[in-house]
């Protein structure tokens, strides 16, 4: 597909601030910078070059023709022609990613500083609640762990609320859906898993180092057991909003959502905080997990 | 050979940004590189049609230059009547120097993948792009970091730009108290948590302020009115989303070897039987009742009664949940 001619703008214009900025600069360095040919880094620089004032008037931008053909971009004129700012979806884009990421726990110290500097010249487009969790020591050891290169035993509960002592070659953080995991090899599941940053208790660097390579396939790898219909009032629904592969459909004064399930325990016990509001609940198996909670619920709160 | 057009739309940029006053339609028309004047000895019939080609090309010229984050005005000057001009204030359309290093170019690359799948992934990517000509240049630099795609909703744009034009708009909407409707609102502010969307907004109809879930939304938003049709709030009401400054304490009763996470995060309080107490600070009633119930018996709330009362009732309504 052809180059969208905006695409093409934004690099042109990015091209011409760099040198601005860094002075001559080799083409074969803004070919790399900006992810294109040597060829088009030439036919951007003789786009930039005729650029003209109304009527033919005046070429703002002229390069050293010398310097061209030992190919090195170097400015002799420009005449106020700069990178446009970010629009305002853009600005929310990188802001809001950034600060969900920080607001997770896992933002790079890189991050944090370029998110200080868009926010000091966009004046916050975007606002972005989150409390992080993440107990920094945590983070820091598990990042000295991936920057060394050594397996991590961590201490993790499960969303069952489970305890239990893994080791792990640990990969990356990931943020999903507003939330840090690590992303790494468990030596005890022998598979790949990831963790929830705020469910990790401790971790201890180790001497051992990483064997298993990080996987392609990121994220989730539960795979659905069956599926569930669930009706709700409408005052339920946002329990189920999040749920994997949810379809939810208006019913009268309820809704009907129909979502996947690969832990029964997991979507009982979700049920269970919205349970005055549901109405009916399929398969039987969920049902009588969700009886089987309230019923050990009931047995010790009075 | 025709001028491509991202020659026309840099000339374009040129010329509206070096004007002293602006630029009518005609004079970007017949100065510009890249438009086509009209030609001389045209018959009516041709002048007619040259007209149109160009107020197309330029109409859509101009949208493209607003989407991308040029501020193109529109001048109107009395003294030519209601021929209208434009201008581009070079000031406001350039990128302030940010200065990147090349790790911060780095993590910005991650931050796009949040939005992958979805329209804001292609504003993310040419939001890079334009951030690229003021970083540094340095070897690649490889981040132990990632984003997944949040769960996407194309409504978050058109959101975003109605806010930055204080522009009404309209939308499909599945409340949780009032059924499906229609909803017009002039939106004040695009607010994230936790990977969740929000719109902050002034609801017409119900005339108050109201909080909107942008999964809710259903179809497109569409803009209703002028742009510049309300000023938005200095202080925008988060409701419900707020951090919630009041904290209360619940004592909470956790068997040995359970309720892992409540230990984590409350204070030791001695023991009980079998149990062990732990006073837990908590913001959102809602959310710590959630928490014990799917403990499903690992925990129990001591104090106060009304959190106690709240998990036996949603227990009890629980056994009474019929079979689908």
């Amino acid at each position: 597909m052809a180059e969208q001619a905006t695409d093409r703008l934004v690099r042109m214009l990015g091209i011409l601030t760099y040198v601005e900025k860094h002075g001559d600069t080799p083409f074969a360095e803004l070919a790399e910078h900006f992810g294109v040919s040597v060829a088009q880094v030439r036919a951007d620089l003789n786009a930039l070059w005729v650029a003209s004032e109304p009527g033919d008037s005046w070429f703002p931008i002229d390069f050293s023709a010398d310097a061209y053909e030992a190919d090195i971009a170097a400015l002799v004129r420009n005449d106020g022609v700069s990178q446009v700012r970010l629009s305002p979806r853009e600005a929310v884009a990188l802001v809001g990613a950034l600060s969900t990421m920080g607001a997770a726990g896992a933002l790079p110290e890189a991050g944090t500083q370029v998110l200080a500097k868009l926010r000091e010249a966009l004046a916050e487009p975007v606002t972005v609640i989150g409390d992080d969790h993440v107990a920094p020591e945590i983070r820091e050891s598990l990042l000295e762990a991936m920057r060394r290169y050594r397996l991590a035993e961590v201490e993790y509960v499960d969303a069952q609320d489970r305890r239990s002592t893994r080791v792990v070659d640990p990969h990356r953080l990931v943020v999903i859906d507003g939330h840090a995991y690590l992303e790494c090899f468990c030596r005890r599941a022998e598979d790949y898993r990831v963790l929830r940053l705020d469910r990790i208790a401790s971790v201890t660097v180790l001497d051992g180092a990483v064997e298993h390579p990080p996987t392609d396939t990121a994220g989730f790898t539960l795979t659905p057991a069956f599926r569930a219909t669930v009706r709700i009032a409408r005052s339920g629904r946002w329990a189920l909003e999040d749920m994997p592969g949810v379809v939810i459909e208006d019913a009268e004064e309820d809704v009907i959502a129909t979502f996947d399930v690969a832990d029964a325990a997991f979507v009982a016990g979700r049920l269970l905080s919205v349970a005055p509001h549901l109405r009916s609940v399929t398969p039987n198996r969920l049902v009588d997990e969700l009886r089987r909670q309230a019923q050990s619920v009931l047995d010790v709160q009075r | 050979m025709a001028v491509p057009k991202h020659q026309r739309l840099l000339n374009l940029i040129i010329g509206l940004s070096s004007t002293r006053h602006r630029l009518t339609r005609d004079q970007i028309r017949d100065t510009i590189e890249g438009y086509e004047p009209l030609p001389h000895g045209a018959s009516e019939e041709e002048v007619r049609k040259a007209e149109q080609s160009f107020e197309r090309m330029f109409e859509r010229d101009k949208k493209e230059l607003r989407e991308l984050g040029v501020p193109v005005e529109t001048v109107e000057d009395p003294v030519h009547g209601d021929e209208i001009g434009y201008r581009i204030r070079p000031a406001e359309a350039a990128m302030p120097a940010l200065d990147l290093t090349a790790a911060e170019l780095a993590v910005l690359g991650v931050a796009t993948d949040y939005w992958r799948g979805a329209v804001l992934g292609s504003d993310a990517t040419q939001a890079v792009a334009k951030l690229a000509s003021s970083a540094e240049h340095g070897p690649r630099v490889e981040l132990p970091f990632a984003a997944l795609p949040a769960v996407g909703n194309d409504a978050v744009a058109a959101l975003v730009e109605a806010v930055a034009d204080r522009q009404t708009v309209r939308f499909e909407y599945s409340s949780s108290s009032s059924g499906a409707g229609t909803r017009t609102i002039e939106p004040w502010r695009v607010v994230l948590r936790a990977g969740v969307a929000y719109v902050i907004g002034f609801d017409r109809d119900r005339e108050a302020a109201r909080t909107f879930r942008v999964q809710r939304i259903g179809g497109a938003v569409t803009p209703v009115g002028e742009p510049g049709a309300y000023d938005i709030p200095d202080e925008i009401p988060l409701g419900a989303l707020a951090e919630s400054g009041d904290v209360a304490t619940a004592r909470v009763a956790v068997r040995p070897e359970s309720g892992h996470a409540l230990r984590r995060r409350g204070t030791a309080a001695g023991a009980d039987g079998g149990w062990d107490l732990y006073d837990v600070e908590y913001a959102h009633a809602d959310a710590l009742v959630a928490e014990v119930l799917a403990l499903a018996g690992g925990a129990r709330i001591v104090s106060p009664a009304g959190l106690a009362k709240a998990v036996t009732k949603a227990a009890t309504a629980a056994l009474e949940v019929e079979r689908g």
